[in-house]
């Protein structure tokens, strides 16, 4: 098969920089969450939700949301392309997996803007 | 891919062969990356349930102490190692770092090490905490 006409070209290397991007926040935030829960663990309900209301909060939580999608969806992208040979396969979960993460998406977004805002 | 008729003696004794060490972490990374994105509406759930109100919060609390979801928290917790940890070892190789063959080896190993630290750690955390 010629690579050539296999699809637009570059489009790999941003789809390979968001992967790496993304993982790179996802990695200082966890390893920040988890010393933020190992120090002072959430012990009630006023604890909890007051500590949303710092607006970097919201924001770092925000973004962290958005890179778990983006980064969910340039690796579901590669294990479909890997393993998914039929083209109808393919792109059944493609729409799926777009769904989903769309859904989970505006799921995230409404559990910011309801459920942590002060 | 050449169209030549390939000579060269094949070898599929699954007995005698297997994945190196470093195929092994990286199909793994594969693995624990689907299922993450599976656990991902449960985690969705409880964040939303424990910000929700007070009962929401004592809920999810109460929940999370329960020892099957406890069960499952462990396995989670293991899956993430696994996932963060392969991670870390593609990055240092998309920086030539443990690109060599006893590198590329020394850092699976490692990373399965790593993996199972974090596993006494939060099975001490979540089984054995007084």
């Amino acid at each position: 098969m010629n690579a050539r006409n296999s699809g637009s070209a570059h489009r790999g290397l941003g789809e390979w920089l968001l992967q790496r991007l993304t993982a790179l926040y996802l990695a200082g935030f966890m390893l920040w969450l988890l010393a933020r829960f190992a120090l002072a663990p959430p012990t009630d309900y006023v604890t909890w939700k007051t500590w949303f209301s710092a607006g970097w909060i919201q924001l770092a939580f925000a973004l962290f949301f958005l890179s778990v999608l983006l980064h969910a969806w340039v690796g579901m992208r590669s294990v479909f392309l890997d393993y998914l040979k039929p083209l109808w396969l393919r792109f059944a979960a493609h729409v799926l997996l777009a769904i989903g993460l769309l859904a989970l998406t505006f799921w995230a977004a409404q559990i910011l803007l309801v459920e942590a805002a002060v | 891919m050449s169209q030549k008729k390939n000579k060269r003696p094949k070898n599929l004794n699954l007995l005698q062969i297997h994945l190196p060490v470093g195929g092994v972490v990286s199909i793994l990374h594969r693995v624990t990356g689907v299922l993450l994105v599976l656990a991902l509406p449960l985690g969705f759930l409880l964040f939303q349930r424990s910000l929700h109100s007070p009962e929401g919060f004592a809920q999810t609390a109460a929940l999370l102490g329960s020892l099957p979801a406890r069960v499952l928290l462990f396995g989670v917790a293991i899956i993430l190692a696994h996932h963060f940890l392969a991670g870390v070892r593609h990055l240092l190789l998309d920086l030539d770092l443990g690109i060599s063959r006893n590198g590329g080896r020394l850092g699976a190993w490692l990373v399965l090490i790593g993996v199972a630290g974090t596993a006494l750690i939060v099975g001490w955390r979540l089984f054995l905490w007084p």
